[in-house]
């Protein structure tokens, strides 16, 4: 029986933007242009036009070993080329980003291939080799799973998710990496992991109250979806948590 | 689930005076305009403190202003003041690193210092073995040489050195019967009135638990285990057991029978605070990891002076539990780390928690009936696993809509494993104080993290994964390696050993099942006497009122070298 993902429950707005974000098949809304050039910047981890920094030759040039898994994995250009493996990191705010920690873990799992995310409270990681690692980063920069002024990319020092908002709206950020200008575009004069960049980057307008609450994928009582108000969800939690308990990790209804 | 009204917010007052001047539940504030480190007194004092160092030893020191984040200093944002919960008083976050306080220090001091000791089987050997005669009088006799010997001195051999009485006065040693009649003929000075100490249904069941034999209660002193480590308490105290013994009943120092005494005070007749650990962790007894949540809550006296409070008595263990088990434990034993703090006082801190879980019992008492000002075998609810889904999903929802709605308490608990800890423990709490089970306490503990992993996307730091996504299929599991009753879990438990803001709250969930029925002791009836003893330098009925003291430098610890060093 072929295995048709169901992304999670819930009867609410919260719940319907995560499986939009997890499932594959949806093409998520373009939201924003971030040049190849800008995301280099962003990320940090080069020169743009620099050639990448290899870990390894590439996979054509090695003698590899006649093992079946390797002809099962077909590897993604970035292995294929050796690249060594970089990352970015996202911290997402609690007042309705687009995205949230666990939720970009589920949502890079579905869509991408070769990556080793790591989940915490006040960011979430995402490491895959560089030339993937710079695709990937389009799409979480450029379409609805970020916003300019509540999700932002902080290698160290992330802190912020759960702080208040500045007078701006913009998230804190003690580096202050991004900032919004008099224009209403938010640029980032640092790269992730803080150091000053030569150009701004522009990474478009900061979304609007409604187009947020519409979009977010946490439940907020003061802000967006109270998660007592999606029952169906909090009765899936307590039936995982109740056969999990009665019957180990291999839950079946009795 | 139903929401409940509570109008008494218990962390309000202290949003306020830490958020002077602002809406508290307003969703903006401004930052980056609070001078970094130098609005904070206790920074203030730190870098001048560091520049006096500087000059003396001509190496440099605490630097904020140029080493952190290449002189981008932490206050960019607020620095926060904390009340010590339910003791009104606010304190830098600085004074509550162990570091700085000496009433933290202290309280692990007292409890790594202590040994039980039962006297039965060295009675029995004078007795049976050598036909000498114990009575009040010979016990007494022993017990003015052992205060004499335990602090470290000599009491048979001549042209000893000894230790000054003015670096060991924390050392003692006191006596506990369940049998009144030898009680009574027991110098006072010796004995640990259990009538006096306990309320009077509880001293009944302690006395009869402890029957008609008799422990002593050692407190070897501070700088001695300091200095060495909980592997030592029994050492020491048996060694000036045993001289103690040939002293005072007139034996040969030589003689076999003193084998039989100091095998008794070593070995036989000994209760450790911590049991040892494996190699891989490598620490002797006496240690924090060696300490089981059971025998923790009864360390803790909460019980005993709020016997109609449970949430009180629990949130206590709690306070104490992290300080000892996420800020010394973990974050130093084990970690190597000074960070553990900010996690730990998240749980003790602010009256946050105590909201949470008041709003926990009132919920006990509105729905199921269960009236926690009367705690009691026949009260409790049996603790099904719908009871245990449907408190955990109340008390949960109801803290996540409290930082929901108070965005300077979302920014108080600014770190998601500070309130995944705080959460669990509030639920956990409930469970085990309105079912009297330890159990069902830490089921709800693992059914509030997956609430919260769900509902906000987020939970702690990645160890969370670990232990707390499968808490649910282990907390009811009583088979060797994958499982035990709470009491028996420790800090060393499988999947306890690494987590930061979870041992203290299992400790507390543990002591509640016991609190919410009223029983006079959770694990052992021996280490809740000892522990009441008032001559403690530190009160264990109030370990949070404790802590606040040593952080506004109010707590006079033991063990100070002050009369051997240069005055200064």
């Amino acid at each position: 029986m072929a295995y048709t993902p169901q992304y999670g429950p819930g009867t609410s707005v919260v719940a319907e933007n995560r499986r939009r974000q997890m499932n594959p098949d949806v093409q998520l809304e373009k939201i924003r242009d971030v040049t190849d050039e800008d995301i280099v910047l962003i990320l940090g981890h080069r020169a743009p036009g620099s050639a990448y920094p290899t870990a390894h030759p590439p996979l054509a040039e090695q003698q590899e070993p006649d093992c079946p898994i390797r002809k099962l994995v077909k590897p993604t250009e970035g292995a294929k080329a050796g690249d060594r493996v970089r990352y970015i990191q996202f911290a997402d705010s609690m007042f309705n980003a687009p995205s949230q920690p666990y939720q970009r873990t589920y949502a890079e799992m579905y869509r991408f291939r070769a990556i080793d995310p790591g989940t915490l409270s006040g960011r979430q990681i995402v490491e895959c080799r560089e030339r993937d690692l710079e695709q990937y980063s389009k799409l979480l920069l450029e379409t609805e799973m970020f916003d300019p002024a509540l999700d932002s990319c902080r290698g160290a020092t992330v802190h912020g998710h759960s702080l208040r908002l500045a007078e701006d709206g913009m998230m804190f950020d003690a580096l202050q990496r991004c900032v919004l200008g008099d224009d209403g575009i938010v640029k980032y004069v640092k790269n992730q992991i803080g150091e000053p960049l030569d150009r701004a980057v522009s990474v478009g307008k900061p979304m609007d109250e409604g187009w947020l609450k519409a979009h977010s994928t946490i439940f907020h009582s003061l802000v967006g979806t109270s998660y007592r108000d999606d029952s169906e969800y909090i009765e899936y939690v307590q039936r995982i948590h109740s056969l999990r308990t009665k019957y180990g990790f291999m839950p079946k209804e009795e | 689930m139903a929401k409940i009204e509570r109008a008494q917010k218990l962390f309000l007052a202290s949003l306020k005076e830490k958020f002077q001047g602002q809406d508290i539940e307003s969703e903006n504030t401004s930052f980056y305009n609070f001078g970094g480190v130098r609005q904070s007194p206790r920074k203030r004092e730190f870098m001048k403190a560091s520049k006096a160092i500087e000059m003396d030893r001509g190496i440099s020191m605490y630097d904020p202003e140029r080493c952190h984040l290449g002189g981008i200093p932490m206050g960019q944002r607020q620095l926060m003041t904390y009340q010590v919960s339910q003791s009104g008083v606010y304190v830098e976050g600085d004074d509550l690193h162990f570091v700085n306080n000496a009433a933290m220090q202290q309280f692990w001091d007292d409890i790594r210092r202590t040994v039980i000791v039962g006297m039965d089987l060295a009675h029995a050997t004078l007795q049976k073995r050598l036909g000498k005669e114990v009575t009040p009088e010979t016990i007494n006799e022993y017990l003015h040489i052992l205060n004499h010997a335990m602090p470290g001195a000599a009491v048979v051999q001549e042209h000893m050195v000894e230790t000054n009485p003015g670096l060991v006065d924390d050392c003692f040693v006191k006596v506990f019967t369940g049998d009144d009649e030898l009680a009574d003929d027991i110098e006072p000075q010796f004995l640990i009135n259990v009538d006096k100490l306990f309320p009077e249904d509880q001293a009944e069941v302690l006395k009869k638990s402890v029957g008609k034999s008799m422990y002593q209660a050692i407190h070897i002193p501070s700088i001695v285990s300091r200095t060495c480590d909980g592997g030592t308490t029994s050492r020491w105290s048996a060694m000036q057991i045993g001289m103690s013994f040939i002293a005072a009943y007139r034996m040969c120092a030589g003689e076999a029978a003193v084998a039989d005494l100091s095998f008794a005070a070593k070995h036989a007749g000994v209760v450790q605070m911590g049991s040892l650990l494996p190699a891989r962790r490598a620490r002797g007894p006496n240690e924090p990891g060696g300490i089981k949540f059971g025998l923790f809550s009864d360390i803790i006296q909460g019980n005993r002076k709020y016997p109609n409070d449970p949430a009180r008595a629990s949130l206590e263990v709690v306070g104490a539990g992290v300080m000892l088990f996420d800020q010394i434990w973990l974050g130093s034993y084990m970690s190597g780390g000074v960070g553990f703090t900010q996690y730990a006082t998240a749980a003790y801190t602010d009256n946050i928690l105590d909201e949470y879980t008041y709003y926990g019992m009132d919920y006990l008492k509105d729905k199921y009936g269960y009236d926690y000002t009367s705690p009691s075998p026949d009260a409790v609810i049996k603790p099904t696993q719908e009871i245990v889904n449907d408190l955990t999903t109340e008390v949960n929802l109801n803290a996540m809509e409290q930082y929901e709605q108070f965005p300077t308490l979302m920014e108080d608990h600014f770190g998601g494993s500070q309130r995944a800890g705080v959460m669990a423990a509030a639920c956990g709490l409930t469970c085990s104080i309105g079912t009297g089970n330890s159990n069902a306490g830490l089921n709800g503990w693992y059914l509030s993290m997956l609430m919260h992993k769900e509902g906000w996307s987020r939970l702690g730091f990645f160890g969370y994964d670990l232990q707390d996504q499968c808490g649910s299929a282990n907390s009811l599991s009583v088979r060797p390696d994958e499982g035990l009753i709470g009491e028996l879990r420790g800090p060393n438990y499988p999947n306890y050993a690494m987590n930061v803001g979870h041992q203290g709250e299992y400790a507390a969930i543990v002591g509640g099942a016991h609190y919410g029925r009223g029983d006079a002791f959770c694990y052992s009836p021996l280490v809740s006497i000892t522990f009441a003893d008032p001559s403690l330098k530190f009160d264990f009925s109030e370990p949070r009122r404790e802590f606040a003291k040593g952080a506004i430098r109010e707590f006079m610890p033991a063990g100070e070298r002050s009369l051997i060093t240069p005055v200064r």
